[in-house]
């Protein structure tokens, strides 16, 4: 699909597909068209060409029948704020065209399955960020429906929050088939089985975390505090097989964040695999140099997501 | 149907979950009644119709469309300001039962306000100097255009609203329609345009509020709001739909 505003186009001609019981994430720069491509999806805005279709249905053309199979939350959470948690949650349920036992039966269900029992009878404006985010779900959860939208469900959440509602996401993942978009690469790692990066309305990535990761071109990093001739300890490092790329910086005194006269931090970028981190503790050691740290560190979807968006780190050899 | 009934009562509750319902109904209680006192107490030096005493005060009607103003423009401009428009047109609902629903609850809100007003009726009756019967055509015929004009410009509030996500915005809107329909006889004279004289003439609300509360039902002005009203629901069903190719 293809999406056009007054102000330039959204979306250039996107096109995937999401599998019953899959987790999908969307992953993009801000005014990458993630939350457009939600909305469409959701039948609050069209598709200036193309369709997505749900189950088989347009969602232009089926778009009632459609809304009862989506459950959906939009990237603000926005309730009515004068209203008791529990009456919110029974007014969009009978919205949903839910009433009597089978209502008030899902109303304990998502309640307990969003921690909602506590404050259910409580106002809506009264509650915390993190309270909107789990009414906000519990409200997109309330009908069963077959495909959950979750646009930026755990932004502006404290660590705590934040924690507690992905924990809730993964649990949903286990019975819905759930797209959700995210700033949070760890999270769409931890979350979802395949993600699709967006950029500039196109996507330009879609596949597994691991294999997205898989694919940078650094797959390692060696980080080294040595002290020593930094030319020399630069010239035999960036020597060393394996090492793709390299840069430094002046260790800092912890106490006063002053450059510390011998200490240097280097990172090696490595294009392998394996570990190096044995060949550098030798080349070191067998020079006379001091070494107080060396450490490896795996590259992450985060340094994927970088590098597919563009903004790969400057500081190279 | 169960849709518009759960979105008009979420609406209707909405205006008294805030002083701002009562506070409505209070000043409006208050300035209908003491024009109505000074109106009964004028009558008995001057004559008057009773229709004119029960709808022939100017406060009335201001604070009669200013309240109609007020309740209306929070309908979709609150929602679009505050982002539940987002949640609740991705709900199974169609955009012309949101409409239905909040012009609904608006006008039961302006019904509700002045259903009190009929205790005046009931005034004018018991202490009617002339022991007669009471004209009740005027009264009923003065409750229609009320209620012709009220869903006119609620209608008319409500398609503001839609158009803008500032609620202030939208009550100067609505505001500046009202005043020029309202007042449209008042333009006449500053536009020597004979056409236009008769238009304004025919949409004036201070002309058809002065027949029919004289109990004269002119056909006319019934179909020109009925049909007003239709089309500001229509086009703010559109205006509504407009997000989806906007």
């Amino acid at each position: 699909m293809t999406k056009g505003f007054s102000s330039g186009t959204a979306l250039h001609g996107i096109s995937f597909e999401v599998q019953r019981g899959e987790m999908l994430g969307f992953l993009g720069p801000n005014g990458a068209g993630k939350s457009t491509t939600m909305r469409i999806m959701a039948g609050y805005l069209a598709a200036t060409e193309g369709s997505v279709q749900i189950d088989g249905l347009s969602v232009l053309e089926h778009s009632l029948d459609v809304r009862k199979r989506i459950g959906y939350l939009p990237e603000n959470v926005a309730l009515y704020p004068e209203m008791r948690v529990n009456e919110y949650l029974y007014f969009r349920g009978r919205l949903k065209g839910m009433g009597g036992r089978r209502l008030r039966a899902r109303l304990g269900e998502v309640k307990s399955l969003c921690g909602l029992h506590e404050v259910s009878g409580r106002i809506i404006a009264h509650l915390s960020r993190g309270y909107h985010q789990r009414i906000g779900l519990a409200d997109a959860l309330i009908h069963e429906p077959e495909l959950l939208l979750l646009d930026e469900p755990t932004i502006g959440l404290d660590p705590n929050q934040l924690r507690a509602i992905r924990s809730l996401i993964k649990t949903l993942g286990q019975r819905y088939t759930v797209v959700l978009s995210t700033h949070f690469l760890s999270e769409a790692e931890m979350l979802c089985e395949r993600v699709l990066i967006l950029n500039h309305g196109r996507i330009v990535a879609s596949d597994s975390p691991a294999v997205l990761t898989s694919l940078l071109k650094n797959k390692t990093v060696i980080v080294a505090e040595v002290a020593g001739a930094h030319s020399e300890v630069a010239a035999v490092l960036r020597g060393l097989p394996g090492v793709s790329g390299m840069f430094w910086n002046p260790c800092r005194n912890a106490n006063d964040n002053h450059p510390e006269q011998e200490w240097n931090r280097y990172v090696l970028e490595c294009n392998t695999d394996d570990d190096i981190r044995s060949g550098v503790f030798a080349a070191v050691a067998q020079r006379g140099w001091k070494m107080r740290e060396l450490k490896l560190e795996r590259k992450k979807l985060e340094d994927a997501f970088a590098e597919i968006t563009g903004n790969v780190r400057t500081e190279s050899k | 149907m169960i849709n518009i009934f759960t979105l008009l009562r979420r609406q209707f509750l909405s205006y008294f979950r805030a002083p701002l319902g009562y506070a409505l109904i209070i000043v409006f209680l208050i300035i209908s009644g003491l024009s109505f006192c000074r109106l009964i107490s004028q009558s008995a030096t001057e004559p008057f119709q009773i229709g004119d005493i029960l709808f022939g005060s100017a406060y009335f009607w201001l604070i009669l469309l200013a309240t109609i103003a007020l309740i209306t423009m929070p309908l979709f401009a609150e929602e679009r300001h505050s982002g539940t428009i987002e949640t609740l047109l991705t709900a199974p609902v169609t955009d012309l039962q949101v409409v239905l629903a909040k012009f609904t609850a608006a006008f039961a809100f302006i019904f509700v306000m002045l259903s009190p007003t009929l205790c005046y009726g009931v005034i004018l009756y018991l202490f009617n100097a002339d022991g007669g019967a009471l004209a009740y055509k005027p009264i009923a015929a003065g409750y229609l255009i009320v209620f012709l004009i009220s869903a006119f410009y609620t209608a008319f509030g409500l398609l503001m609203s839609s158009l803008t996500r500032s609620v202030v915005v939208s009550a100067i809107l609505c505001c500046i329609g009202m005043s020029v329909t309202f007042l449209a006889e008042n333009l006449q004279y500053a536009l020597h345009n004979v056409w236009l004289e008769r238009i304004l003439a025919q949409i004036s609300s201070v002309q058809h509020v002065v027949d029919f509360s004289r109990g004269i039902v002119d056909s006319q002005p019934v179909y020109f709001y009925l049909s007003g009203t239709v089309l500001f629901l229509y086009l703010a069903v559109k205006s509504i739909e407009s997000r989806l190719w906007r």
